[in-house]
């Protein structure tokens, strides 16, 4: 904005000190034209005046003009002294005039000798006009321009920054006032997160701004009371589910037959299960759990020896401490899941950590016949579970991946999955270093 | 007189309380039943009860503010059932002064050990101390964070544990400088996850031991006492 507008103060005065040049070199133009041609009039009136014979005119005469081919003419000059002549009723056979570089010369008193010296002026522009007042008989008159005037310039650019001062300053001043507001509003729209709806903006600024930051306040407190909302009714959904699911998991110990009991246990844990990832996913970005630094390697080893209590095919490579920021429950759930789904569809898993560039990895690798690649990015998306013999009996609702990624991205960190070219799947989970 | 241990079951969801009534009592306890906080006092005061079971999540008086009231007028035990998973939820509950908790849905036959574990725990005539569950423990250098199942180092790096690794640590922590035999360590660390421990001891030792002792292979914190057992030489401070 301010940018803008000295931009065009520059070529409002770029314009102006052009059109001030021109007329200035127009001035000089004329000046010395008319120099020129009154000394040619008085040359010619002097050439052509009857003198006393013996008296030799006081003009020099040469057979041809001086003016060069090459210099470069000057034929309104010419018009301006035909005119000038004519006027004046002195008659030539014809008139040439031409601009070339000419010397100047100053005589100068030399005090050590007291006698004149003359002194090469400055080599300046010149005009020649010359006049033929007979065959051979040409008569001429120099006359120089005035060295350019350069104070114009300084004028001018006293004139800019006195324009800048005077007008730029209030702009920027303005403009200044006017963004304040705004950048405060930006910093807080993009500070505004579920977990930590920012606080309010201060309203200042013009008026329509003032009006804008008002109702930027008021949005954001109805989306605050709208995140407040969602986390109770999730809460009261969570707690009118578990309810009957735990009156459900009651009943099943009154069954008789063991083997059905079991499975309907199971079953009532898989749900609980699914309730809790959906719970999760939709609590995600208002996390309860403080940040804290945690021994990855210890935490994934902690999930696999829960997994080997069920006497899960896992393993673990052994590796060094390795300290990560994280929320570490969102982090090991997010771990169990990518075993679990190894355990699931894969068989036999191995885990391991290292350190890498930055960060952490989480290498989760199982023994399962992998994903078609074009089906990977959509293994991401809730609810989706991989293709061919996956029903509903290998469990799942298909948003344990979903939660893994949606954890991993709100650590600053990335998950993936790829097929390893001796088989099986592999997931990586990527966390930074520093949080 | 009736010997078993009687129980108050204190719950407003009738398609809970029935069942779970019903199955305690076909599990060895005398059960009375109250669906809200009002019929409860009502019971306590006419009963002899040895334990409440308590819903926190009910209409008018909450579970939580029955659970104070108990606290500040009895050692009666407390397990709380709750619906929420969260962490510091639990935990908050603990801190109201109950012993247990379990977490909807539930299984009855973990309800029924750890009541059992409890009730035990009173028989002996212990102190009744505050749920270890809600307690820090330091010991040297370490702390061991109960209610977040981690072990926090001296730099405050968190060390997370497994189920089994943390029920061995704590049953550790509670019985410092005293011999643990296997099988009194199997009794002490079962008491909490009744499905979670069938692996050896010894297994358990040593992952444990790989994450707290400078030197798993020369351990100075938990030692293996000839022919007894481990112990934890370290004294421990409660927080």
């Amino acid at each position: 904005m301010a940018l803008l507008l000295a931009a065009a103060l520059l070529v409002a005065q770029a314009v102006n000190f052009g059109l001030q040049l021109r007329a200035s070199e127009r001035q000089r133009t004329q000046q010395t034209t008319a120099v020129a041609i009154a000394r040619l009039a008085e040359l010619v009136a002097r050439a052509e005046a009857p003198r006393p014979p013996g008296f030799e005119p006081m003009v020099v005469v040469t057979a041809r003009s001086p003016i060069l081919p090459a210099m470069p003419k000057r034929p309104d000059v010419v018009a301006r002294a035909g005119q000038t002549l004519t006027e004046l009723g002195l008659g030539v056979e014809r008139m040439q005039a031409a601009e070339a570089m000419g010397r100047e010369y100053r005589y100068i008193r030399d005090p050590a000798t007291a006698t004149l010296r003359r002194v090469e002026g400055p080599r300046r522009n010149a005009l020649i006009l010359s006049a033929e007042l007979a065959e051979g008989r040409w008569v001429t008159a120099v006359s120089q321009f005035p060295p350019h005037d350069y104070r114009v310039v300084l004028w001018l650019l006293f004139q800019t920054i006195l324009l800048y001062g005077f007008i730029l300053l209030p702009v920027l001043w303005f403009v200044w006032r006017l963004s304040r507001p705004l950048r405060d509003l930006r910093i807080a729209a993009d500070s505004f997160t579920s977990a930590a709806p920012a606080p309010p903006v201060r309203e200042r600024g013009p008026a329509d701004i003032r009006q804008l930051v008002h109702a930027f306040n008021l949005m954001r407190e109805r989306l605050a009371a709208m995140l407040d909302e969602k986390d109770r009714m999730l809460g009261a959904i969570g707690h009118d589910l578990r309810t009957p699911l735990a009156s459900l998991r009651v009943r099943t110990e009154l069954v008789d037959d063991e083997a059905e009991r079991d499975r309907m246990a199971a079953t009532i844990d898989e749900m609980n299960r699914t309730l809790d990832d959906i719970l999760s996913l939709a609590r995600l970005g208002r996390p309860s759990e403080p940040p804290a630094l945690v021994d990855l390697p210890a935490l994934v080893d902690s999930v696999v020896d829960d997994f080997l209590d069920l006497g899960a095919p896992v393993t673990a490579e052994d590796s060094d401490r390795l300290t990560v920021p994280m929320r570490p429950t969102l982090i090991r759930r997010a771990v169990r899941n990518l075993i679990e789904n190894g355990i699931k569809y894969g068989g036999g898993v191995r885990v391991r950590v290292r350190a890498e560039s930055g960060g952490a990895i989480v290498e989760i690798d199982d023994d399962g016949p992998g994903i078609p690649p074009d089906d990977i990015e959509r293994m991401f998306e809730p609810f989706t579970r991989a293709e061919g013999s996956r029903s509903r009996d290998t469990g799942g609702a298909g948003l344990g991946l979903a939660l893994a990624r949606a954890i991993a991205t709100g650590h600053g960190g990335r998950l993936s999955l790829a097929n390893r070219p001796e088989g099986g799947l592999r997931a990586t989970l990527w966390l930074p270093a520093a949080g | 007189m009736d010997e078993r241990p009687h129980l108050l079951l204190v719950d407003d969801e009738r398609s809970i309380r029935e069942p779970l009534a019903a199955y305690l009592a076909r599990n060895g306890f005398r059960v009375t039943q109250a669906a809200d906080a009002a019929a409860a006092r009502d019971r306590l005061a006419g009963y002899a009860i040895d334990l409440v079971i308590l819903d926190i999540m009910m209409p008018g008086e909450d579970g939580l503010s029955l659970c104070r009231h108990i606290r500040e007028t009895s050692d009666l035990p407390v397990v709380l059932l709750t619906a929420m998973a969260e962490e510091t939820d639990r935990i908050v509950g603990l801190e109201m002064g109950a012993d247990d908790y379990v977490v909807k849905p539930f299984s009855p036959r973990e309800l029924v050990a750890r009541i059992k574990v409890i009730l035990r725990r009173a028989a002996r005539g212990g102190v009744r101390q505050q749920a270890p569950e809600t307690q820090s423990y330091v010991f040297a250098g370490w702390v061991l964070k109960a209610g977040e199942r981690a072990l926090v180092d001296r730099d405050g790096v968190t060390v997370p544990l497994s189920t089994g690794e943390f029920n061995l640590m704590l049953a550790f922590a509670t019985h410092p400088r005293q011999v643990l035999s296997r099988d009194q360590l199997l009794d002490l660390a079962q008491g909490r996850e009744a499905n979670a421990f069938d692996r050896a001891i010894d297994n358990h030792i040593s992952r444990l031991r790989r994450k707290i002792e400078e030197d798993p292979k020369a351990p100075a914190l938990i030692k293996t006492v000839w022919g007894g057992g481990y112990t934890l030489a370290a004294d421990v401070t409660r927080l």
